[in-house]
């Protein structure tokens, strides 16, 4: 039993078409004893950013805060909103400052970035709990379903999936994922970030 | 003097360098500095404490790189550079930092910008400004030769002249010196960011060589 | 500037080190982080330095990234191959390449290899070990060709050719056997290619495709996925879900654009010349 399974939960991210969808399971744990059936891990940062924070509960809540706080900064400071590319690099070195005494988290983002054209692109970026960073093309996947997500994920993800559709995709992988982990499940959350809305659904899982 | 000007597709700074005598090794004199690929800096007064407040720019510029990797905005280093030299003035055992400094730089949000800085701490944009000897003169001449959309090319040219009005000696490559900086068009924009060749964005603020000096003072 | 600055400068924040090291002794082991099998090889040509990786980044027995990059930049004409705890090559070869500009940009002129490595070396002996990189370096500069191998505790060697990695047992077998002194560009690519190759194929923490760069006097040329042996086919079929299948409970619809509002400017078309 490792610190990153003591209250257990996990997050994926996916790219679309022109759309980017972040699920996470709802469960906090105390180890095998399960407290809550709404435990958010994941964030808006900006309008089009969101970070999932799956992990040592109590990192999520500190790192969450201090996310918070640093993206605030970099707001009033620079006077414009930080680009996901840019924040994906924040928690990156927010975390390798702890390489020595790390904080339990694997942050997973999810987002939409300008482009110099001035459309939008999609970005899905996954880092360790000291901060190495993975920008990958299809999804990223944390926590303690993990394994499991991967091997769904990599089964029915597909390039160019609409918004529509990347949603039941995300959702199958996640939904059937979590159903194999006894420390994550008890419900789950999709955002599904497209260039002119937010989608948030609460979907019907197993509730043991 | 030094001066700057904003065109359409990029910026050009100039200043004269002149050395107090012919027995000095003008290859060491530099008045232009790169303080990260977007960003350079022109002064006017103090030497010495212009190279400590470009070591700082530079650290500076380093500690944002590390942080966020990407080089920081215009406005950014510019403000931070600012912060460095107000906290001179209300700091005991210190003096202000005895220059003025121009800083011109290139960033995705606000395209090409140019600031002054006094060593008050106060900073301020412009379109096109000069400072040290002779500034009011060249103010004036700047502010009946500029208009909104004028190229680099022909900002480069316009600056040249009016740094020809009341230069003293013969301008040379050698008793001058211009930093331009280059607005990169989108495709290479997009190419920094996921990685080029190089590994790195290209750099949008450079010091012309004495070579392309001379060209344009031949034009 | 530090105090009014959010971000802070270098240097490593140990706060977390007592709850943690509490944790560990209530019985819940600490995460190890993530470490990266690897291949990673250089080796000198006649006119210049090829250096070699594989594109796999592994956390314990699972493939994190199939196309990860494992060469760093650290200046124009010097790169940086990455075996090891993957954040910590990141984070070293990052921190060696700034330093390298400030010094660039200090001193006026071209940093040498043997800078990047003396800086590189000093740094992780400081960290005695404790930082899990173990690099291969290589560059031109005025003195010519220059090839490192950087071990985690600061040791370092210079060779004419170099493995490193998990799977540097099974370069280094291709190296010894074909490497001969002066190789031409190609033959020195395919060499490198080759033992990147037997890594893939050999060596488990090793997979996907090969990276390779090469400098020489005044070029480099990245050469990203130069060789894609493991290419993912073409899925049999695809597993698009009709929209409904799943079931949700509550949908909250969050608009990013509250209203818009277009004005026709009148009159002619536009002039597209």
């Amino acid at each position: 039993m490792s610190i990153m399974e003591y209250n257990g939960g996990s997050v994926i991210a996916m790219v679309g078409k022109d759309c980017v969808a972040i699920a996470s399971d709802l469960r906090l744990g105390n180890q095998a004893l399960g407290i809550s059936s709404n435990f958010q891990k994941i964030f808006p940062v900006t309008d089009r950013i969101y970070l999932g924070l799956p992990g040592l509960a109590t990192d999520v809540t500190t790192l969450r805060e201090t996310f918070r706080y640093r993206v605030n900064m970099y707001t009033i400071k620079e006077e414009r909103e930080i680009e996901p590319e840019t924040f994906a690099h924040l928690v990156s070195s927010t975390l390798y400052e702890r390489r020595f005494g790390p904080y339990f988290i694997e942050p997973v983002m999810a987002g939409l970035s300008r482009s110099a054209t001035g459309g939008f692109k999609p970005f899905i970026a996954a880092t360790d709990l000291i901060g190495c960073l993975n920008f990958a093309k299809d999804f990223v996947v944390a926590g303690t379903a993990s394994s499991k997500l991967y091997g769904v994920a990599e089964g029915l993800w597909e390039p160019n999936l609409e918004a529509e559709q990347l949603f039941e995709t995300i959702s199958q992988t996640m939904l059937n994922a979590v159903d194999r982990d006894a420390y994550s499940g008890w419900g789950v959350v999709v955002h599904v970030i497209e260039k002119d809305k937010v989608t948030t659904r609460t979907l019907k899982g197993r509730m043991d | 003097m030094i001066l700057l000007l904003l065109a359409s597709n990029g910026i050009v700074i100039a200043t004269e360098k002149k050395s107090p005598s012919i027995l000095v090794d003008d290859s060491m004199l530099e008045k232009v500095a790169v303080v990260c690929p977007n960003i350079g800096i022109v002064y006017s007064g103090m030497g010495p404490d212009f190279r400590v407040l470009i070591t700082r720019a530079r650290k500076s510029a380093q500690a944002y790189w590390k942080m966020y990797g990407e080089y920081p905005p215009t406005r950014v280093l510019t403000q931070e550079i600012a912060n460095v030299m107000q906290q001179a003035t209300q700091s005991g055992g210190v003096r202000p930092y005895g220059v003025s400094l121009l800083v011109a730089g290139w960033d995705i949000t606000r395209g090409p910008t140019l600031y002054q800085v006094d060593p008050s701490g106060s900073f301020w944009a412009w379109k096109a400004s000069a400072i040290g000897k002779n500034m009011v003169n060249a103010k004036t001449f700047l502010e009946k030769r500029y208009n909104d959309d004028i190229s680099l090319e022909d900002a480069i040219h316009t600056a040249l002249l009016t740094l020809k009005e009341g230069f003293e000696g013969q301008m040379t490559e050698k008793t001058i010196e211009l930093g331009v900086v280059t607005v990169p068009t989108p495709a290479e924009i997009e190419e920094g960011r996921t990685g080029s060749a190089t590994g790195r964005p290209k750099p949008t603020f450079r010091k012309l060589t004495e070579e392309e000096v001379r060209d344009y003072l031949a034009l | 500037m530090a105090a009014a600055s959010v971000y802070s400068s270098t240097g490593f924040d140990f706060s977390n080190l007592t709850r943690n090291n509490f944790l560990s002794e209530k019985g819940l082991p600490l995460p190890k982080a993530t470490s990266t099998g690897t291949t990673i090889v250089g080796c000198i040509f006649e006119d210049g330095i090829i250096l070699g990786a594989d594109t796999r980044a592994t956390e314990g027995p699972i493939v994190a990234d199939k196309n990860c990059e494992k060469i760093h930049y650290i200046t124009d004409s010097i790169r940086c191959c990455g075996a090891g705890t993957a954040a910590d090559t990141e984070f070293v070869t990052n921190l060696i390449s700034s330093n390298m500009e400030m010094h660039t940009l200090t001193h006026g002129r071209k940093p040498r290899v043997v800078t990047a490595m003396t800086m590189l070396k000093q740094y992780l002996f400081r960290h005695q070990g404790h930082v899990g990189a173990a690099l291969v370096l290589g560059g031109v500069d005025s003195t010519g060709p220059n090839l490192f191998t950087i071990a985690p505790h600061g040791s370092t060697d210079k060779l004419p050719y170099v493995t490193m990695g998990s799977g540097s047992l099974a370069a280094m077998a291709v190296f010894e056997s074909h490497w001969r002194a002066n190789m031409s560009r190609a033959d020195a690519l395919q060499l490198v290619k080759d033992a990147i190759s037997a890594g893939i194929f050999n060596d488990l923490g090793s997979g996907s495709n090969v990276d390779a760069c090469i400098i020489t006097t005044n070029h480099t040329e990245m050469l990203r996925n130069v060789e894609m042996p493991n290419e993912r086919v073409q899925k049999e079929r695809t597993y698009v879900f009709p929209k409904g299948t799943t079931a949700w409970k509550k949908e909250d619809i969050k608009k990013l654009v509250l209203s818009e509002e277009v004005t026709p400017i009148g009159g002619e078309a536009m002039d597209t010349d």
